[in-house]
């Protein structure tokens, strides 16, 4: 697919290093670290940089021969962890997606252009499979909506159940031209796509308390030139927003919500590589969701929609009945809905 | 709530048995019936003949589809792209799939325009050529020099738009009718058979369909 960039790749870069990388939270076993060099920062997405590389066709494929075996090998030491981890299928076509973007388009011809060195494709193919390093964090990007995010450790990978929170927002009648607020914005993916749909009048807050998020989600907002529609702001939850306090058409997030006591037992390219702060939701895994519920009440305005995402059905209804059964003199319309798996996935509602 | 409709679809509502007011097409074994053998007793919907005609939502909700399985918790617990997308239409059964992007949204749309395609060449609707009026949809889909088509019907609509579809079903429900003939429908349509013939042409599938009943028929096939 083509994607066309609102501006150039090169001045949108404030320099050529995005800085990378906190420290993962939780390390992979030593033994999966031994055998590797150390990484090098990682400065641009790998599909934003330039075809400054090349090799033989030959050598590329036996790349993915070599990383295809790598694979291969993996698959069943994967399963054995039962973390919920890639099958070989999936690591296949991660390679394929790899080398997607560590070229350009189909080459003729025996040489290859490539936008990375060879040697540094092994690299992260091995860090993928024995560190189990997030494919999206390899590449730096994630393919999310019509979009495609940038990413890299540190923020959170935008998932594709988190997608649907644009649709819902896109049915609210007049929400083009209404303030909206993205609390905990990570790479910016929900204020992005909503920023893109929004008329002149409208706009979106996103906030996050965590400056890695914060200065993604801002670049993303750049790549798609939506810096008069996203307003990134950094704080915990409502505080950044405290000037359009009662002003707001509609909140949603994707607040963490995994409860405190699995965050240990997480598939490993989660829980050794994702940030904690972006998961960990306390003991039960509800305590943000009721903080942004409640101050929900204050932050909308009459008639205001807020969405916000949670753990699933369990969690759901808990915090819809809990809504309705507190709060219910200032929510109304307040309802679970599913994501694409069958699973109450979000819970919805009006400001009365 | 307003933003309940919208994923109406995501619930796979238990199919209506609806009784198919239009006729599947297996390739080129074509059986005709008359539509009056269609009407049912059971819906009262039935006039909603032409899936086309559906909008997205209404089209996904006729539709069974499979994304990633509801293994595990999903959410933040997972890192896994699932984003390939299966509809299967219940009432035809015509299954399109779409895999090749790494978004499931955009695997979705591919996945529904591929079906609309499929159920335009593959669901036929029989049409009386003694009282025939071409559609609109199939006037946009024809050049500009046609004697039938009027100048409010707008710039002709190529393969490449969406709406090209539905002036597809509408042609080929003519050419099934004169049983394949490129010039009888041609004459019907105000246009020359050479120039019918490089309208059929400008599209693969629509190409292989008529292609596939003139052949059956023991007609040559356009090149
Ligand atoms: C599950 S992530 C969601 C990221 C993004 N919205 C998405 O859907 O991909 C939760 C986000 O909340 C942020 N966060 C955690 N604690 C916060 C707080 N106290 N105030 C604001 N944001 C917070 C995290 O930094 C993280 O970016």
């Amino acid at each position: 697919m083509i994607l066309r960039l609102p501006f150039a790749i090169r001045s949108a870069l404030p320099s050529p290093s995005l800085p990378l990388h906190r420290r993962p939270i939780r390390s992979p076993p030593a033994s999966a670290l031994s055998s590797l060099p150390p990484r090098p920062r990682q400065e641009i997405p790998l599909f934003l940089r330039p075809l400054a590389h090349s090799a033989a066709r030959s050598d590329l494929d036996a790349f993915r021969r070599w990383a295809k075996s790598l694979a291969l090998t993996a698959a069943p030491g994967i399963a054995a962890a039962a973390d919920g981890g890639p099958d070989a299928d999936h690591l296949i076509r991660e390679l394929s997606w790899l080398v997607q973007d560590a070229t350009s388009e189909p080459e003729v011809g025996d040489e290859v252009r490539l936008r990375v060195g060879l040697e540094e494709l092994y690299r992260l193919w091995r860090e993928r499979i024995e560190k189990r390093r997030p494919f999206q964090y390899l590449v730096g990007c994630e393919h999310w909506r019509d979009l495609v995010l940038v990413v890299r450790e540190g923020v959170l990978i935008p998932r594709p159940e988190t997608e649907l929170l644009v649709d819902m927002v896109a049915e609210v009648e007049g929400f083009q031209e209404g303030l909206w607020a993205d609390m905990g914005t990570g790479s910016g993916a929900i204020a992005v796509g909503i920023g893109r749909l929004l008329g002149v009048r409208g706009k979106v807050f996103a906030t996050d308390l965590s400056p890695d998020a914060v200065e993604v989600a801002r670049f993303n907002v750049e790549r798609y030139g939506l810096k008069d529609k996203v307003e990134i702001r950094e704080g915990p939850w409502f505080e950044p927003l405290q000037d359009v306090k009662g002003k707001l058409a509609g909140l949603v997030s994707n607040p963490p919500y995994i409860p405190s006591s699995h965050i240990s037992g997480l598939q490993a390219e989660v829980g050794w590589h994702e940030p904690r702060l972006a998961l960990d939701g306390g003991k039960d895994g509800t305590d943000y969701l009721l903080h942004l519920c409640e101050g929900s009440a204050s932050a909308l305005k009459p008639g205001g929609f807020f969405a916000f995402e949670t753990n699933g059905d369990k969690q759901s209804e808990f915090i819809a009945d809990f809504i309705s059964t507190m709060w219910g003199n200032f929510f109304e319309n307040v309802e679970t809905v599913l994501d694409f798996a069958g699973i109450k996935r979000f819970v919805t509602g009006v400001r009365r | 709530m307003a933003a309940r409709a919208l994923f109406r679809w995501a619930l796979l509502p238990s199919p209506k048995r609806l009784a198919p007011p239009l006729l599947r097409t297996p390739r080129s074994r074509l059986t005709l019936a008359p539509i009056e053998a269609f009407s049912s007793s059971t819906s009262t919907t039935n006039s909603a003949t032409n899936y086309l005609r559906l909008t997205d939502e209404e089209l996904m909700a006729l539709c069974d589809i499979d994304t990633f399985k509801a293994s595990g918790p999903g959410g933040q617990h997972r890192n896994k792209r699932e984003s390939a997308v299966r509809l299967k239409h219940r009432p035809t059964g015509i299954v399109a799939q779409a895999a090749e992007d790494r978004s499931q949204h955009k695997n979705r749309a591919s996945a529904l325009a591929r079906l609309r395609k499929l159920l335009a060449l593959e669901v036929r609707k029989v049409i009386d050529l003694n009282d025939y009026t071409p559609p609109t949809e199939l006037l946009q889909i024809l050049p500009a020099k046609s004697t039938i088509r009027g100048s409010d019907v707008g710039p002709q609509i190529g393969p490449n738009n969406p709406k090209f579809a539905l002036g597809m079903q509408a042609l080929l429900d003519l050419i099934y009718a004169v049983e394949g003939s490129v010039s009888e429908a041609a004459k019907i349509l105000g246009l020359s058979t050479g120039a019918l013939s490089r309208l059929i042409l400008s599209d693969d599938s629509l190409r292989m369909s008529v292609n596939g009943l003139r052949t059956s028929k023991g007609m040559r096939p356009l090149k």
